[in-house]
């Protein structure tokens, strides 16, 4: 199977959704008013409030939605096969994701733009916005926890991608002073800074650097090495000012986000690769099953929950026209569904291109640790068609990775930070409140201790659970987008309009989270796994919870509909 | 950087062939993040929580910008008004390239043009940046 021919499939299914299915959404179920006067025109304040041209409004929105998740989630999933790992990307974009991203715009402009967090307690009950709160957290320990070791794993395989890594954080620091300092413009200095560190590759391979040293002085495995390393690092950057390395960083991963689609999709095109990898993979024994673990292994990039933050955070409060919410929504979620794609491609036709795709995927293990392994080598296959060197475009790839998961990782440890606050105020604990150190100190050694968590894949030999804490990722994210999809719903009743496309794809997350969840119980009490066991009975309680406030919620406004919610 | 020094009178009305002048309001979004994925924020919940410290000097400049966009509003309405984060490049950078050509910038001049408007905080009028500023407040 050519790989080209997947990106047609791909966008022709992505065409005919936007053109249809969206249509569908924003005239019978949404019924997007062109007369309605969104927030951003009855609030305008030229601040938070600002009615802003689609296109203008589409790339802030997707660049705050596209990262490392979309790529992580699909290099693990082409273990069951790239048939199944893109019928979910394609299927759960268009009716999951579209729906979803597409629909927290429209509830929240009809809710003076206020976020899906506070919606929550508004539409379907006071107590689901605690709800949010416990699900917000155990979803930032494990993005922290997992892009701990994703880039513990990048560095560990990749001993040539820690120069470039580590030459990003200068050129940001130079970037923020002369910026936020100076007051000069950006563009140059980042494209130089990009330059500087595609520059910093080949010194990079010239020079990698090894922690094994290190390791065996403090009597610990590489890899566990590493994890301290940049947990360190991010309580330190975390703690810096935002302006100093955070946000001029962000420039460059901008940069980076564009340049890698290009390259990846430009080296389909110019290779014109074919996929050895099986359309359905013939798994090693005791592998998890495909169904229903391939639906919360790729969470974002097939329908992700943080996209309705983002969706009614910021860009329901500059949405100029209703009727523009299609394109920004829809649109995005399309976006990520690309970005899934270029992934799959790269661990299918890259890897397999490069290497023997069978002894990369051979076990589950094998599958999850080296996920970001064999993206990289993937990638790295597709900049060699484009005449780059296959060892050059690998450590190219594995940067754009390390800077987006050091980029999450910063803003994961601040966001856990302010979530373990509310809580101790919440639970009365005084000795948490206002102690930021401490706070940090938390928000950073919760993940570490699941980051280091041992054992884990023993069928891969990997002596981490990447694979396991990777789909306990994948079921906060599917619980938050669940929450998403019942304001949605209930929204939708209220209104007397047919709820179902919201329905259907919060019955189908809200079945396969609960059903993995339970897998993952009987599984982590087979093998001991106590930790495990515990957080994944804690999510499964999140998710009992969360069927029992839509259920109610839904019963509610179909006995006696209500307004649900005000509308501005 | 005063509001009123932008509302030029000379800015009122359109261009010689009819357009309408195009102002472009650069200004950092706060707690706005690329490639944090979907994992970067929280909306407002993430103000609410104390989020709003970290990006104070975002703020401060967003309501800055605030105070020129209801003055250019008020004062000359014809205006084509955008407000865009830097790093919203793939929207900002060709925007800025059209304006400078439309309104008779050459090549190198249209490049210098994009150049200069990425900053945390900047004003283009028809593709000129006539204002940029440092994002950090300087308190007394």
């Amino acid at each position: 199977m050519p790989a080209f021919l997947l990106i047609v499939i791909t966008l022709v299914a992505f065409y005919f959704a936007y053109r249809f299915y969206s249509r569908y959404l924003a005239e019978k179920v949404y019924r997007l008013d062109p007369n309605f006067v969104t927030p951003a025109h009855a609030m305008r304040d030229g601040v938070d409030f600002v009615p802003t041209h689609k296109h203008v409004l589409l790339g802030h929105h997707f660049t705050s939605v596209a990262g490392a998740a979309p790529i992580v989630g699909p290099a693990i999933a082409v273990y069951w096969g790239w048939l199944p790992a893109l019928t979910w990307v394609i299927l759960g974009t268009i009716f999951a994701a579209g729906v979803h991203d597409f629909g927290s715009i429209v509830v929240s402009a009809r809710n003076r733009g206020q976020n899906i967090g506070t919606l929550s307690g508004k539409v379907v009950s006071a107590r689901a916005s605690t709800l949010f709160l416990l699900i917000i957290f155990f979803l930032l320990t494990l993005v922290n926890a997992v892009f701990g070791v994703v880039m513990a794993i990048l560095f560990e395989k990749n001993p040539g991608a820690v120069v470039p890594a580590l030459i990003v954080i200068p050129i940001a620091v130079f970037i923020g002073q002369w910026a936020y300092r100076m007051g000069r413009s950006i563009v140059i200095p980042s494209i130089l800074g990009l330059l500087l560190l595609y520059a910093a590759i080949p010194v990079g391979q010239a020079y990698p650097i090894y922690v094994d040293g290190l390791a065996e002085a403090v009597g610990l495995s590489v890899r566990t090495t590493w994890i301290i390393l940049i947990f360190a690092y991010t309580w330190i950057a975390s703690r810096l000012p935002v302006w100093v390395l955070l946000q001029p960083r962000d420039y460059i991963n901008g940069q980076q986000l564009i340049v890698a689609l290009v390259v990846i999709f430009l080296g389909v095109l110019i290779g014109w690769d074919t996929i050895s990898a099986p359309a359905v993979n013939e798994v090693a024994p005791n592998s998890p099953h495909w169904f229903p673990y391939l639906f919360i292994t790729v969470a974002c990039g097939a329908i992700s929950g943080f996209h309705s933050l983002v969706a009614s955070g910021t860009t329901s409060k500059q949405l100029g026209n209703e009727t523009e919410a299609r394109f920004v929504g829809y649109g995005g979620a399309l976006g990520e569904g690309a970005l899934a794609l270029a992934a799959i491609l790269a661990c299918t036709a890259g890897l397999g291109a490069a290497g023997d795709w069978n002894a990369a995927y051979a076990d589950f293990g094998a599958a999850s640790g080296g996920a970001l392994g064999h993206f990289v080598t993937g990638t790295g296959h597709f900049l060699s068609n484009l005449g780059i060197p296959a060892t050059l475009g690998a450590t190219f790839a594995a940067v754009v990775v390390i800077t987006f998961a050091g980029t999450t990782m910063d803003t994961g440890v601040r966001l856990q930070r302010y979530i373990l606050e509310e809580i101790a105020e919440l639970a009365g604990v005084k000795a948490l409140v206002g102690r930021v150190n401490l706070l940090t100190t938390l928000a950073v050694l919760i993940p570490l201790g699941l980051a280091l968590l041992p054992g884990g894949d023993s069928s891969g030999g990997k002596g981490f659970a990447f694979g396991r804490l990777w789909t306990l990722f994948g079921t906060t994210n599917q619980l938050t987008a669940g929450l998403a999809l019942s304001i949605i719903g209930v929204w939708l009743l209220a209104r007397n309009r047919n709820p179902l496309a919201a329905l259907i794809p919060l019955v189908f997350l809200l079945f396969m989270t609960t059903w993995a969840l339970l897998l993952n119980l009987g599984d982590f009490f087979a093998k001991g796994d106590w930790l495990l066991l515990v957080m994944d009975a804690a999510i499964f309680v999140l998710a009992a919870w969360l069927v029992v406030e839509a259920f109610t919620a839904f019963n509610r406004e179909r006995r006696n509909p209500s307004a649900g919610a005000e509308e501005s | 950087m005063s509001s009123a020094s932008v509302v030029d009178p000379a800015v009122r009305g359109r261009l010689a062939d009819g357009r309408v002048h195009q102002v472009i309001l650069v200004r950092e979004q706060d707690a706005q993040h690329s490639g944090s994925g979907c994992c970067g924020r929280l909306g407002e919940r993430h103000t609410a929580l104390g989020g709003a410290a970290d990006f104070s000097h975002s703020r401060a400049r967003m309501e800055q910008v605030g105070e020129i966009y209801r003055a250019l509003a008020a004062a000359v309405p014809d205006l084509e008004l955008t407000v865009v984060d830097p790093r919203n490049l793939v929207w900002l950078y060709p925007a800025v390239w059209r304006a400078a050509r439309a309104n008779g910038a050459g090549v190198f001049a249209a490049l210098r043009a994009v150049a200069r408007a990425g900053a945390p905080v900047a004003v283009v009028v028809d593709g000129n940046t006539l204002i940029r500023a440092a994002c950090l407040i300087r308190r007394p």
